[in-house]
């Protein structure tokens, strides 16, 4: 396999390799957090070994846990979650599933995966540029992420790398929605009409146009950021600040102005993460229960809706931002609109289930978690939507319970459902089903005990990046909660060595595969 | 089959923790913050009601439909089911975005009241000052350059606009009970937030504009204020306290407080 | 012209649509809360630049690619002189620098499109022209 290939199969796994070693550096950074959490006072060596700077004789610094919540943050979002179901499956299976002979543009597409290597790479090297890596969040905020080094550690040369990191993605991720909606509005085989391809297909298309949208937002909201760090602009740094009691020069920006650029990216970012896996899993779904999809065309249309109203909600990440409780209003009746097209997928899947035969592989296992994961995150929305009620949660742990597990969790389930499901094609091997189904148990259980108990520390109104939680008197009882939480995390962490195991060993050594094993009706099975 | 019993043992236990009294929110102090929890069960209510059945069918569906030799049926699709949960779930997510509509417009949308106590609040990386007016009624004029953190003026306070003078300033936000409170939030530097739990009242405090925040607190107390919104290394210790007081505790202080600010 | 290369331009043009909404969105935004807003100046010697849309899509038209190409090229340079004049600390003359430098980075993509794919690459020329004028009206008569 050539490293600049333009074969879109190789390129598919190219991403997914990028992407598995982004997840276990973003896991190994959150098992860091999690262990600083519940022991903020010990010295650890490994830490100091990593981190010289940020962990001076072992102890870990404000500052060092907020730059690893970044970047596990931004590893997690962009090359894990935007990276693997759409470029790694999507590159691999839409030509085949709609018989064309490669993707529209070859080497587009090789250039937009190495865009996007270079892109990971800009990004880990704000850990070893002075000052670290940055410390405002995946969100980036100014003026904390806008004023430079005087702000806090990080906010130097590390948050420019950071937003270097991310204009570079954005422009692989064009290049990539461009090639990908090309090619299946051009390269469908003859007589495929568009209600004829897979849903698979459709979460790729609805996704591409998504990506081609957002990411064109994402784009100029990084440009102007990194232009009032480095060129002394003002776009959203307003007049009068004093950082650090230094009197700081610029006047008339708008923090304001940068959310709203973020958000109108970032609401639809969640479903860029999560289309593919629907599209996926309906697949599973009605693959292992030897039914057709119920209701293809309202699921198809249900991710079209999805993807248009997913771009005016963005919103009700703003709802106590400052920004006008009038438009919170309209922001919270949307919100609560694009839970129903979510809503009516559930309910095919439910439907498509009903009736059927159910053959229990493992693939079929997380398809299965996936819908109980989806029904658990999404349900919260439904609390989180209400701008009265936000007023409580929002950037407390039951935020960070909510969009791990719709965003996160179920996002994974999805890829571990279909690096399941073809691993047949990709290798010609299965991936061990038995090592599979033992890995979904204990992880499906782990999220749960990991993630289900942090909405109860939001309950009682605990903060989101803390460093730790010893200031405050409200926060001692929610101690035991967190090392519980912790060692969920552990565990968690653990049994992914399973599935690291099962796929090196599997592709090499695992069971020779016949040709459609699963006995699958889409066009990637069939040897022609 | 192990499938439908593991999910439904981690919804059950889901549904139980809910019936723990340990994790909770706060005792509410406020008639808004009572209205909200009104609101907040009613919503729980049918969140939850949502949960039971669609995690119930989900396991359901899974033990019933398991592969006993059947023959699967060939099902594609219903218009009529369709439209019947579409509609079903349009009016139920959009009747609580309506219901909603009231504690957040009791929030920021009602008119003030006409004897609300004003109380500047100013954010910096990473303490928390409170500004009254004085008898005057009068916050004084603020001038960038004679703010002085070690001194004691973190507003800037204009030494010599007469209306400054007896602006009393400190670190903890007293407030007496039963009297609305009107604060006008602003930052110095990058952007906080000012969240008192027991109020459930949050809000972002933004540089370069002012933000108004209206309560009125019912049970004196003292309650943490712990900064919401990442604002740098230090973020996690930016905290303060809202006393409220009795009426007569409140007005003691207050006049105790202006003696002191009057004397030069 | 082939229907790939027609539909990738399309699309290419409703990103780079997207991408200037978003600058001219923001620059509304700015404009009405800053409060320091002011007009950039312009020098005279822009507005004849003005004609390049109609005369580079008229050479196209002709299929006289190369010199649809100087004429891309001697608008990237004007551009770049231009640039010189803005002082980023002025917000409107930041905006300003900012969509030109943007604009300019869109006529030399599609001159070197043109130069690797010739005359099918000129929807995107067209659009760049049409762009043009637009970014030229934002700045010369709106702000
Ligand atoms: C082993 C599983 C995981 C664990 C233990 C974990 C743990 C954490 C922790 C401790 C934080 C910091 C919370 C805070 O201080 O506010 C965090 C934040 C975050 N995580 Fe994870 N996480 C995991 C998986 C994921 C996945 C799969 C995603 C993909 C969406 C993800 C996305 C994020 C994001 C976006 C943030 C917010 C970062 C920020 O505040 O800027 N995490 N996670
Ligand atoms: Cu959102
Ligand atoms: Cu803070």
């Amino acid at each position: 396999m050539t490293v600049f290939s333009t074969c879109h199969k190789v390129i598919g796994k190219q991403y997914i390799a990028l992407s598995l070693f982004s997840v276990f550096i973003g896991i190994f950074l959150s098992l860091v957090m999690r262990y600083h959490l519940v022991h903020p006072d010990t010295k650890v060596k490994l830490f100091q070994l990593l981190w010289p700077d940020g962990a001076p004789g072992g102890q870990m610094t404000p500052e060092l846990y907020l730059s690893l919540m970044t970047m596990h943050g931004t590893i997690m979002v962009f090359f894990v979650l935007t990276t693997t179901p759409q470029s790694g499956f999507g590159n691999y299976f839409l030509p085949l599933q709609i018989g064309a002979p490669d993707m529209a543009f070859p080497v587009l597409n090789m250039l937009s995966f190495w865009t996007t290597a270079l892109s990971l790479l800009t990004l880990l090297a704000a850990f070893f540029v002075e000052g670290g890596a940055p410390l405002s969040g995946w969100t980036a905020y100014p003026p904390l992420s806008g004023l430079g080094k005087i702000t806090g550690p990080g906010q130097g040369l590390g948050q420019d790398l950071w937003i270097l990191s991310i204009a570079l993605f954005c422009v692989a991720s064009l290049m990539a929605a461009i090639n990908f909606i090309v090619t299946i509005i051009e390269l469908r085989a003859p007589g495929m009409g568009y209600f004829d391809m897979p849903l698979t297909c459709w979460g790729w298309f609805v996704t591409a146009l998504i990506s081609l949208f957002a990411f064109a937002v994402l784009l100029p909201g990084g440009v102007l950021l990194l232009l009032d760090r480095l060129a002394g602009t003002s776009f959203f740094i307003p007049g009068g600040l004093i950082v650090n009691d230094q009197v700081q020069t610029r006047s008339g920006g708008s923090p304001l102005l940068f959310q709203h650029l973020f958000w109108f990216f970032g609401h639809p970012e969640v479903y860029i993460a999560i289309l593919p896996g629907m599209g996926l899993i309906s697949t599973v779904l009605s693959v292992f229960s030897g039914k057709r999809v119920f209701g293809y065309k309202a699921m198809a249309i249900a991710m079209l809706a999805i993807g248009g109203l997913g771009f005016v909600v963005w919103g009700h990440h703003m709802f106590i931002s400052g920004m006008s409780p009038y438009s919170s209003i309209a922001f919270s009746v949307l919100t609560l609109a694009v839970g129903v097209p979510s809503a009516v997928k559930t309910f095919n899947w439910l439907a498509t289930l009903w009736g059927g035969r159910l053959r229990f592989t493992a693939a079929m296992h997380y398809a299965l978690g996936f819908v109980s994961l989806f029904i658990t995150g999404g349900i919260t929305g439904l609390v989180l939507g209400q701008p009265g009620l936000d007023v409580y949660f929002h950037d407390t742990y039951f935020v960070v319970a909510h969009f791990h597990l719709i965003m996160g969790v179920a996002a994974v389930f999805a890829i571990f459902a279909g690096l399941h499901y073809w691993f047949p094609i990709m290798y010609g091997r299965f991936l061990n089903e038995q090592l599979g189904k033992l890995h979904f148990f204990l992880t499906f259980a782990g999220v749960y005990a990991l993630f289900v108990p942090l909405h109860f520390a939001g309950f009682v109104g605990n903060p989101r990046r803390y460093p730790d939680f010893k200031e405050y008197e409200f926060l001692k009882s929610v101690m035991p909660l967190h090392i519980g939480v912790t060692h969920a995390a552990y565990f968690l962490a653990a049994v992914q060595l399973l599935f690291l195991f099962n796929y090196l060993w599997s592709k090499r050594r695992g069971a020779l595969a016949p040709a459609n094993p699963w006995g699958a009706a889409t066009r990637e099975w069939r040897n022609d | 089959m192990a499938i439908a019993i593991l999910i439904a043992a981690l919804a059950g236990a889901t549904v139980a923790l809910f019936f723990q009294p340990r994790w909770w929110f706060p005792d509410a102090i406020s008639a808004h913050a009572k209205a909200y929890d009104a609101h907040f069960l009613f919503t729980l209510c049918v969140i939850g009601a949502i949960f039971v059945f669609a995690q119930g069918l989900l396991t359901w569906v899974i033990l019933r439909y398991r592969d006993r030799g059947q023959a699967p049926s060939a099902h594609e699709g219903n218009n009529t089911l369709e439209l019947v949960w579409t509609s079903a779930t349009a009016v139920v997510f959009l009747g609580l975005a309506f219901a909603g509509q009231g504690i957040w417009a009791g929030i920021h949308l009602d008119a003030p009241a006409a004897n609300a106590l004003r109380v500047e609040v100013l954010a910096k990386q990473f303490a928390w000052s409170y500004r009254y007016p004085g008898p005057d009624g009068a916050f004084g004029r603020v001038d960038t350059r004679q703010i002085d953190d070690a001194s004691g003026n973190p507003f800037g306070i204009d030494a010599k606009d007469p209306a400054g003078r007896d602006d009393i300033t400190g670190a903890i936000l007293r407030v007496p009970a039963g009297r609305q409170v009107e604060l006008l939030l602003k930052s110095r530097d990058v952007i906080h937030n000012f969240f008192v739990r027991e109020l459930r009242l949050k809000q972002d405090v933004v540089p370069g504009i002012t933000i108004p925040l209206r309560f009125t607190a019912d049970t004196p107390g003292s309650y943490e204020v712990p900064c919401s919104e990442l604002c740098g290394l230090g973020h996690h210790q930016m905290r303060s306290s809202l006393v409220v007081m009795a009426p007569a505790d409140f007005d003691a202080w207050l006049q105790e407080a202006q003696q002191k600010a009057a004397q030069p | 012209m082939t229907n790939v290369a027609r539909s990738a331009q399309v699309l290419l043009i409703a990103a780079s649509s997207m991408l200037f909404a978003a600058f001219t969105s923001a620059m509304v935004v700015r404009r009405g809360i800053g409060g320091d807003w002011a007009a950039p100046p312009l020098p005279a010697w822009v507005l004849p630049t003005i004609l390049f849309a109609p005369l580079a899509s008229w050479l196209l038209h002709q299929r006289r690619v190369k010199p649809a190409m100087a004429a891309g090229a001697a608008l990237v340079a004007a551009q770049i002189a231009l640039l010189a004049h803005f002082r980023m600390a002025v917000i409107g003359e930041a905006f300003c620098a900012v969509l030109i430098a943007v604009h300019a980075l869109h006529a030399a993509a599609g001159v070197l499109a043109l130069g690797r794919f010739g005359a099918s690459a000129a929807i995107f020329w067209h659009f760049v022209g049409l762009l043009w004028i637009y970014v030229l009206f934002l700045f010369g008569v709106w702000a």
